[in-house]
């Protein structure tokens, strides 16, 4: 307990001092002082010669707003200044002001000095640290904001789905068939999405602050940087559930992150305060614990325990009449598999894998007229209020089959259905070719419900 | 009255004139080029153009600070303030300095005789 509010507090001093590092630094990319009129005996003439020369110095800086205006009102006083000095001492005005602008030198190279001199190698460092700083709030942040619209919009859903049902639609029957693995995916990817381009836009506005520079100068490393990393925690480091809108999405982060780098990004960053950080925090690890509390700390949708339980043989009002096993194999007959040659077995996770451990226990006879024992994986109807679905009869070949391997007396075999792109609902069959030369099914098989689990990558790359 | 000091011997000294006529208080900077040029009596006269680089400088590297505020006699001006670090900098460029002055004297004395 003890270190969960330790873990919680020094989160939230982490996030608190990231929004101040943002706010702090981008008082220098805000408008700044306005340079001061020029004194009215100039003339016409001679402020335009002034204002010439600032405006060829100022193209020069490359700095904050708020830099540049300071430079320019500076150097407009100091003008002023000078001139009023040298018209004491005699000059005429068009020739003070000449003389004032050519004591300050040539307008470029004044511009590139004081730029030198801002954009010191401290402040560069000074930059690219707190960008990454403001960067690691930014994404937490981000997330967290993200995390909340995705669970206020799964509320929204869930009100649209009530106040839908009461008029006699079901928002299920639209919604797609895969217990929630594309919804689940979105909500996931948009939230990642929201973190990318708080992370980008964060460190692009606290380094232009820190280092001195223009944002949309700092703005190319920072997309760049961002498009890389980001980039690739999208394709390969997000794993979870995955479907093909979440994963054109996630390809789509890159984007994200060039977009936030440029798109209006003189702007400031809407104002966060302390207590909206604080409460969004709270708000999330108040709906984290609740939602544990619910479904039992489990977060996991990439597997269903749960085998479709009802056999071929159980013809009760529950369930379908037909199951389509035979589109599998004949079953064997009676006679090649007597009482007794399988003695227990049945499908659940397995450990060192990850995948689905399938096996079957033989009785001492075993199968000494049987061979080329495979277990054959194909695609099942869902489950639904009339009961398991039976084998999907679109299919006539399975659509993966892996050897069953012989170990002692049980027969066993691993598949990767979270690696598989539409492999949602299953079943399993153990075939082997009989004393006649033909493939027969030993049994009724058994069922189960998957879902993708992995990276955009693996998705991508994922068998069809 | 002294001659001018060429500008070439004049460069790299900015830093340390400018810190010094900042130790005695806050200027702006046609303050500060007017303040050098009276001290030295009219012998040191810092390019102007160079002078608000090596003062952006040294605010950069924390020898000085600069506030925007209304002037005793005057309109809106960017005092500039020599900090604690500034101090540290006069006092170790003083020492170069008056190591420099030394040397070169006693070497001009030398071509002298």
């Amino acid at each position: 307990m003890i270190g969960l509010i330790a873990f919680i507090g020094g989160f939230g001093a982490f996030l608190i001092a990231a929004v101040a590092l943002v706010r702090r630094s981008e008082r220098r990319l805000g408008t700044g002082l306005p340079t001061a009129s020029p004194p009215a005996r100039l003339g016409t003439e001679g402020q335009a010669e002034i204002s010439a020369y600032l405006d060829r110095m100022t193209t020069e800086l490359r700095l904050p707003a708020a830099d540049v205006a300071e430079v320019r009102a500076e150097l407009a006083d100091h003008l002023y200044d000078s001139i009023a000095s040298l018209e004491a001492e005699g000059f005429d005005p068009e020739s003070a002001v000449r003389e004032a602008l050519g004591r300050l030198g040539p307008p470029a190279e004044l511009g590139r000095l004081l730029r030198a001199a801002h954009q010191s190698t401290r402040r560069l460092l000074a930059g690219a640290g707190g960008g990454v700083f403001a960067a690691g709030g930014g994404f937490v942040l981000g997330y967290l904001g993200g995390v909340v619209l995705a669970l206020l919009g799964f509320l929204a859903l869930l009100a649209v789905g009530s106040v839908l049902a009461l008029v006699g639609v079901r928002l299920l029957d639209i919604a797609p068939q895969d217990g929630g693995n594309t919804i689940n995916s979105l909500l996931y990817v948009a939230a990642f999405a929201m973190a990318v381009a708080t992370a980008t836009r964060y460190a692009v506005r606290t380094s232009a602050g820190l280092s001195r520079r223009a944002p949309r100068t700092v703005a190319v490393f920072w997309a760049v940087a961002g498009a890389i990393v980001f980039g690739w925690l999208a394709l390969f480091g997000m794993r979870g559930p995955q479907s093909w809108p979440s994963v054109a999405l996630e390809l789509c982060i890159p984007l994200v992150a060039v977009a936030s780098a440029f798109f209006r990004i003189d702007r400031p960053m809407p104002h966060v305060g302390r207590w909206a950080v604080i409460v969004t925090a709270l708000t999330v690890v108040v709906i984290s614990l609740g939602f544990f509390a619910v479904t039992g700390s489990s977060t996991s949708v990439s597997e269903e325990s749960a085998p479709v339980l009802c056999s071929v043989s159980d013809q009760s009002s529950s369930c379908q009449p037909d199951f389509g096993f035979d589109t599998v194999a004949p079953m064997a007959p009676a006679a090649w598999l007597p009482e007794g040659t399988f003695s227990g077995g049945g499908w659940g996770s397995d450990p060192a894998s990850g995948g689905t451990r399938v096996n079957d226990t033989m009785g001492s006879q075993g199968l000494p007229s049987w061979t080329d024992l495979q277990y054959e994986a194909w695609h099942a109807l869902p489950v639904d209020e009339l009961g398991p679905g039976g084998v999907d009869t679109h299919y006539s070949t399975p659509f993966a089959v892996q050897p069953a391997a012989l170990n002692g007396n049980s027969l066993s075999a691993v598949f990767h259905f979270e690696r598989l792109r539409d492999a949602v609902h299953w079943w399993i069959f153990l075939t082997g070719v009989g004393p006649d030369g033909h493939r027969y099914r030993m049994g009724d098989g058994r069922g189960g419900q998957s879902n993708f689990n992995g990276s955009a990558w693996d998705w991508l790359t994922a068998p069809q | 009255m002294p001659g001018r000091i060429r500008g070439q011997l004049l460069k790299g000294t900015t830093t340390l004139l400018v810190l010094t006529v900042l130790r005695e208080g806050e200027l702006y900077g046609y303050e500060i080029a007017q303040r050098i040029r009276d001290m030295s009596g009219g012998a040191f006269v810092p390019s102007e153009g160079s002078l608000y680089p090596a003062l952006h400088a040294l605010e950069a590297d924390g020898a000085l600070e600069a506030s925007w505020r209304e002037g005793d006699r005057g309109p809106r001006r960017r005092y500039y303030r020599i900090t604690r670090t500034g101090l540290g900098m006069l006092e170790a460029h003083a020492q170069e300095w008056a190591a420099f002055s030394l040397g070169m004297t006693r070497a001009v004395g030398r071509v002298d005789r």
